[in-house]
């Protein structure tokens, strides 16, 4: 087993970042800081390692979007989203 | 959803009274080697591969697999933890003690700080005294075997006293600074240092 | 936050499709339904308060309150062995969700869809056919799913009929490792030969879901983009290394 059989996709971030961020992001664009091709969330690759999460552009392999969590708190590198756009009727009831 | 718990369910943790006392705080023991990948597995030719020393040095150093290997070597045996909270007790790396490759190297006077980089990108930081006199390893051999990719082979840094993600998998070298410069997990909400014993896991601990 | 908070679910059915995969029905209190191919997150917690998470396909067609989940258990899991082994009626399990909003597919989209799952990967497709067939819809639809052998087809009787029903379902099997006695159908992994027979053309611009086992995913969508169909409508969702079918 390697690494391909542990990768995932923006499906496996889908509780955490309703959690942090009130909208259903899988379905939300964000475009690459690397190299401009726009995806929906649920389709970056993610590398969910226990300490945290990578998602990364399925394009050009850059890190779109770093999570972690830890007590009370997490943790958000969006360095690599160049842009995201949030369509307010995929914002979850609250 | 206080206090809820799920009727009957243990997790794969199991620990004797014996392992316990060996246990940092909030520590469980794991029998197996997890992986854990946070992106693809670097995949480095040995003919390619170089450990270099680097950065505030008198002599900045680059040594081949087989130069590596031609240096005195060096083991260790005891007992890792990681950040996620499992601990392997009584495992064994081998390879050559950091001690041998900054001597070679010569840190400079205000050298304080490293950092670690690697294949694939990923970088940890240390204070200098945590990788000096005896506490930390390039290591290529695990139990005994070579070790695998996805543990970080072909070579990957040892720092056994912190916790695991201190031990970069896949190290291409050390570069020593004046300075802290978080890396990849360290600018991400982990602990600076990463001690295991005063359960030093996220920033403010 | 209202719906996505971890609430208490209860177990009110616990059937063993075969050997390895358990289908958990729930009751979850105040549930506000889902759409076909969301999941739930599941949590565990133990006595002195460690907690284990991981994430289920909903294999149930909306239904009330209702919802079911597909579970293998695992040799080595931590959590799949409890859901699957240990858990009985008139447990409770804590769930947050429905979430993933992205690999769905709902009558109105259209098709014509394909439906591509390998092992425990077919459950949010189970969802997907369920509901389509629960609310009439016609849209032609193909289910291609990859099984190591018959005995590891999970909703197999449920499928013969749902592909009997005449209604614009066809579902092919194909069997990767062992075939019984007498077997015609499909012998080997999936691939481009096989999508091409089976699948739509790239021209009737089919919609295509793939679940299960990140390799048999990346392998399939992988020989959809080169058969010439538009990746903006392939949708996949990987469920990491769960075993190969």
């Amino acid at each position: 087993m390697d690494e391909t059989d542990l990768r995932l996709d923006g499906n496996a971030l889908a509780g955490m970042l309703a959690d942090v961020f009130g909208f259903d992001m899988t379905v939300e664009r964000g475009g690459c800081a690397g190299c401009g091709a726009t995806n929906q969330l649920g389709a970056l690759l993610v590398y969910a390692h226990g300490m945290g999460a990578v998602a990364t552009c399925p394009s050009c392999g850059q890190h779109m979007l770093r999570i972690s969590r830890g007590p009370g708190r997490w943790w958000l590198d969006m360095r690599g989203l160049a842009w995201l756009q949030l369509d307010e009727q995929a914002r979850l009831p609250g | 959803m206080g206090g809820f718990i799920s009727r009957g369910f243990r997790g794969r943790r199991r620990a004797g009274a014996e392992q316990a006392a060996r246990l940092p705080p909030g520590q469980y023991a794991e029998s197996g080697f997890p992986v854990l990948t946070a992106g693809p597995t670097p995949r480095v030719d040995l003919a390619d591969w170089r450990l270099k020393v680097e950065g505030l040095v008198r002599n900045p150093q680059e040594w081949t697999w087989e130069e590596a290997h031609a240096l005195p070597g060096s083991s260790f045996e005891g007992d890792i933890h990681c950040v996620t909270r499992w601990s392997k007790l009584g495992t064994s790396f081998a390879g050559v003690s950091v001690d041998t490759l900054l001597d070679a190297a010569e840190p400079l006077p205000e050298a304080s700080h490293m950092v670690a980089f690697c294949y694939g990108g990923y970088t940890t930081n240390l204070p200098l005294e945590d990788v000096r006199g005896g506490k930390a390893w390039v290591v290529w051999e695990h139990e005994g075997k070579p070790l695998p990719a996805e543990h970080g082979g072909p070579a990957r840094l040892l720092v056994p006293h912190l916790y695991f993600w201190k031990s970069a998998k896949w190290v291409a070298g050390l570069r020593l600074l004046d300075h802290d410069a978080p890396g990849f997990w360290e600018s991400l909400g982990y602990h600076n240092r990463g001690d295991p014993w005063r359960e030093e896991r996220y920033w403010g601990d | 936050m209202g719906r996505l908070s971890w609430r208490l679910s209860e177990v009110t059915d616990v059937r063993h499709e075969n050997a390895r995969v358990v289908t958990l029905a729930l009751q979850v209190p105040d549930w506000d339904g889902h759409l076909p191919g969301q999941h739930v997150d599941v949590r565990l917690t133990a006595e002195d308060g460690y907690q284990a998470e991981r994430a289920y396909s909903i294999a149930s067609a909306p239904d009330g309150s209702r919802v079911e989940l597909a579970v293998e258990r695992l040799d080595d899991g931590e959590v799949s062995p409890y859901l699957a082994g240990e858990l009985r009626r008139g447990d409770q399990l804590e769930l947050r969700g429905p979430v993933g909003g992205y690999f769905v597919w709902e009558p109105d989209r259209g098709g014509p869809l394909l439906l591509v799952g390998g092992g425990s990967g077919v459950a949010p497709l189970m969802a997907m056919v369920r509901h389509r067939a629960a609310t009439g819809s016609q849209v032609p639809t193909r289910l291609l799913y990859s099984s190591r052998s018959l005995e590891d087809v999970i909703f197999r009787e449920e499928l013969e009929r749902l592909d009997a029903a005449g209604d614009g379902l066809t579902v092919t099997h194909t069997l990767t490792r062992a075939q019984p006695p007498g077997w015609t159908g499909y012998a080997r992994r999936i691939d481009a030969v096989m999508l091409e027979e089976v699948g739509w053309r790239p021209g009737e611009r089919p919609l295509v879901y793939v679940c299960g086992p990140t390799r048999l995913v990346e392998a399939v969508a992988g020989q959809l983009v080169a058969l010439g169909h538009d990746p903006a409508r392939v949708r996949t969702e990987r469920f990491g290394p769960t075993g190969v079918p």
